[in-house]
């Protein structure tokens, strides 16, 4: 049975199909660890019959918008539990005041 | 005393008709933050679920606590039919003498330890508050607890936090706030990963505290114990030596670290939207997790006003400004921040008005963070708790050209207020406009209106005469 996954796409991006990306994703798999997040490389499609082996991919806007079909997702490799980028831009908060 | 933990808090509204305890099964997915968010919109009562779907019998979520006035009320010991103003009073005049806590060795919090391979967030009913969140909030009426390594500092601050993976959340102290501050100045540095730990479940006055502005340096346990009347039990961490407070329900601990991040959001927020896509959040790399039997999860269904947010922010923000105000030596009655405003709308009364006065207002409003768009100014004469006379004397005393007056603040505005654009939101570029409802201050008393009310346009002798005979004259 195919698994099903939930990402998020700021405004106006699009992810690009067919080719090995690196992608945020939630697992809707029902239980307790229903939403437990990965990332992962994948190859992702618009349309499904282009990945039959492929589990589903919801997608929504930055502000939680649902579309309406879902995308297809092949996972390929997990990447590491977090992105490793800083959260803040530290050097620029550095510069405030108390 | 107020009450040690939100246990005997819930009784106490029980005994109030104050809450519904909901015994049928209900998803942690949606349903239980959308039966919390129409009994907040409905003026309902606090919810308590005490079934939760594919949790373990007496796991439980409860919401709703402080969501009204009355039940702020009862939580600080008074009665829920305490007026207003007497409440912001009361709190008002506790604050001002802090009581230290007092540590203790055992912790009901401590009943059950989740340790190394056994540590798994998602044993704890952490709900999905609303469609289209970005994960699950298991940090929504929380204290986020860190320590400034250099100096007799504990922080205490609410931020959300989310479920990511087994071990691990995912959470959002913007980058002004102290949080954020003492992770950039102390940790970042040498990249060391900072203590924290993220408190679910303590005594409503104590979430309600960390959620305060206090000022850098003043540790919220000591303010806590102020309103609560007595000290407050803080018990040490199993993996650091942070102190929390020792009757929460739920405490996760674990680092916060500097150089990495993940996704977190987005999630409908306070301002009554979901307005901001998810960015990077600060990941809370869980050590241990302690908890009480029959654990409870507290939840604010964060949404349009008036929830528990709206409630915390309106009197926590009141007491910050005018502390800031009265400091700074203006002339100012009271302050408040109406409930439907969402914390963004503050009204401050004055003894003597006029633009220079409201102008400076403004500056000790807006000094370091905005998190509020609309300043209403107005005269000593206007209760600025009743907003039905805060918007007449908007209506009528504010002039529409010369009483407005609009304001950008770069740098400490509110990435989470919808009326900024995405641009706006991300170089926190603020505004706010300045409604001076006050006479003038050089306009002479003759020729100053007449208030046309019954206290202010009859002599003191009829007015006496009417209230002596006011049942004689046939009113009830």
């Amino acid at each position: 049975m195919k698994k099903e996954y939930v990402t998020w796409l700021m405004s106006g991006e699009e992810l690009p199909e067919g080719r090995e990306i690196g992608i945020s994703i939630r697992d809707l798999t029902p239980g307790q660890h229903k939403y437990s997040g990965r990332n992962v490389k994948a190859i992702v499609s618009r349309s499904p019959k282009k990945l039959p082996d492929g589990d589903v991919l919801w997608i929504r806007s930055g502000t939680g918008i649902l579309r309406s079909q879902p995308w297809a997702i092949k996972i390929t490799a997990d990447l590491g539990e977090f992105l490793s980028r800083q959260p803040f831009d530290y050097a620029s908060l550095l510069g405030k005041k108390e | 005393m107020a009450f040690m933990d939100n246990r005997q808090f819930i009784t106490a509204l029980e005994k109030a008709g104050e809450i519904v305890r909901i015994k049928q099964e209900v998803d942690w997915e949606l349903e239980a933050a959308a039966i919390a968010r129409r009994a907040a919109e409905t003026q309902g009562p606090a919810c308590l679920f005490e079934k939760i779907k594919d949790y373990p019998p007496g796991y439980r979520i409860f919401s709703g606590g402080v969501a009204t006035y009355r039940r702020l009320a009862i939580a600080m010991g008074l009665s829920p039919d305490t007026p207003v103003k007497d409440i912001y009073a009361e709190w008002e005049r506790r604050d001002a003498h802090p009581i230290k806590p007092v540590v203790v060795k055992d912790a009901p919090c401590k009943e059950n330890i989740m340790r190394g391979n056994d540590i798994d967030i998602f044993k704890l009913p952490a709900p999905l508050i609303h469609d289209g969140d970005g994960g699950r909030y298991i940090g929504t009426w929380d204290i986020v607890v860190c320590q400034d390594p250099d100096r007799d500092w504990t922080n205490w601050g609410t931020y959300r936090f989310m479920l990511h993976t087994r071990k691990s959340l995912v959470g959002a102290p913007l980058p002004l706030s102290h949080l954020a501050m003492i992770l950039t100045q102390k940790y970042v540095p040498t990249n060391t990963p900072m203590p924290t730990a993220l408190v679910i479940g303590a005594d409503q006055i104590s979430t309600l505290v960390g959620g305060a502005g206090y000022r850098i340096g003043e540790n919220e346990a000591e303010f806590a114990g102020a309103l609560c009347q007595e000290p407050i039990e803080l018990v040490k961490c199993e993996t650091s030596n942070l102190l929390v407070p020792a009757h929460a329900e739920i405490v996760i601990e674990g680092d916060i670290l500097p150089s990495q991040s993940q996704i977190e959001g987005p999630f409908g927020e306070y301002t009554g939207y979901r307005t901001r896509p998810g960015g990077d959040g600060l990941i809370l790399q869980v050590k241990a997790v302690t908890y009480r039997n029959s654990p409870i999860v507290t939840m604010v269904p964060l949404g349009v006003p008036v929830d528990e947010a709206t409630v915390s922010g309106a009197i926590t923000m009141a007491m910050t400004y005018k502390r800031r105000l009265k400091k700074a030596g203006l002339p100012i009655t009271d302050v408040s921040l109406p409930l439907e405003g969402a914390c963004h709308v503050v009204v401050v009364g004055v003894k003597r008005g006029g633009i220079e006065i409201a102008e400076q207002i403004r500056t000790f409003l807006t000094s370091r963070r905005v998190p509020i768009t609309k300043i209403i100014v107005v005269d000593e004469d206007v209760d600025v708790f009743n907003f039905g006379e805060v918007l007449h004397a908007l209506g009528v005393k504010c002039h529409s050209v010369r009483g407005v007056v609009p304001k950008e603040h770069p740098g400490g505005g509110n990435p989470l207020t919808p009326c900024y654009t995405v641009e706006e939101r991300a170089k926190h570029l603020g505004a706010t406009a300045l409604w001076d409802c006050t006479w003038p201050k050089d306009l002479p008393a003759e020729e100053t209106p007449v208030k046309g009310s019954f206290n202010t346009i009859y002599p003191d002798a009829i007015k006496q005469k009417v209230k002596d005979n006011w049942h004689r004259y046939g009113f009830k």
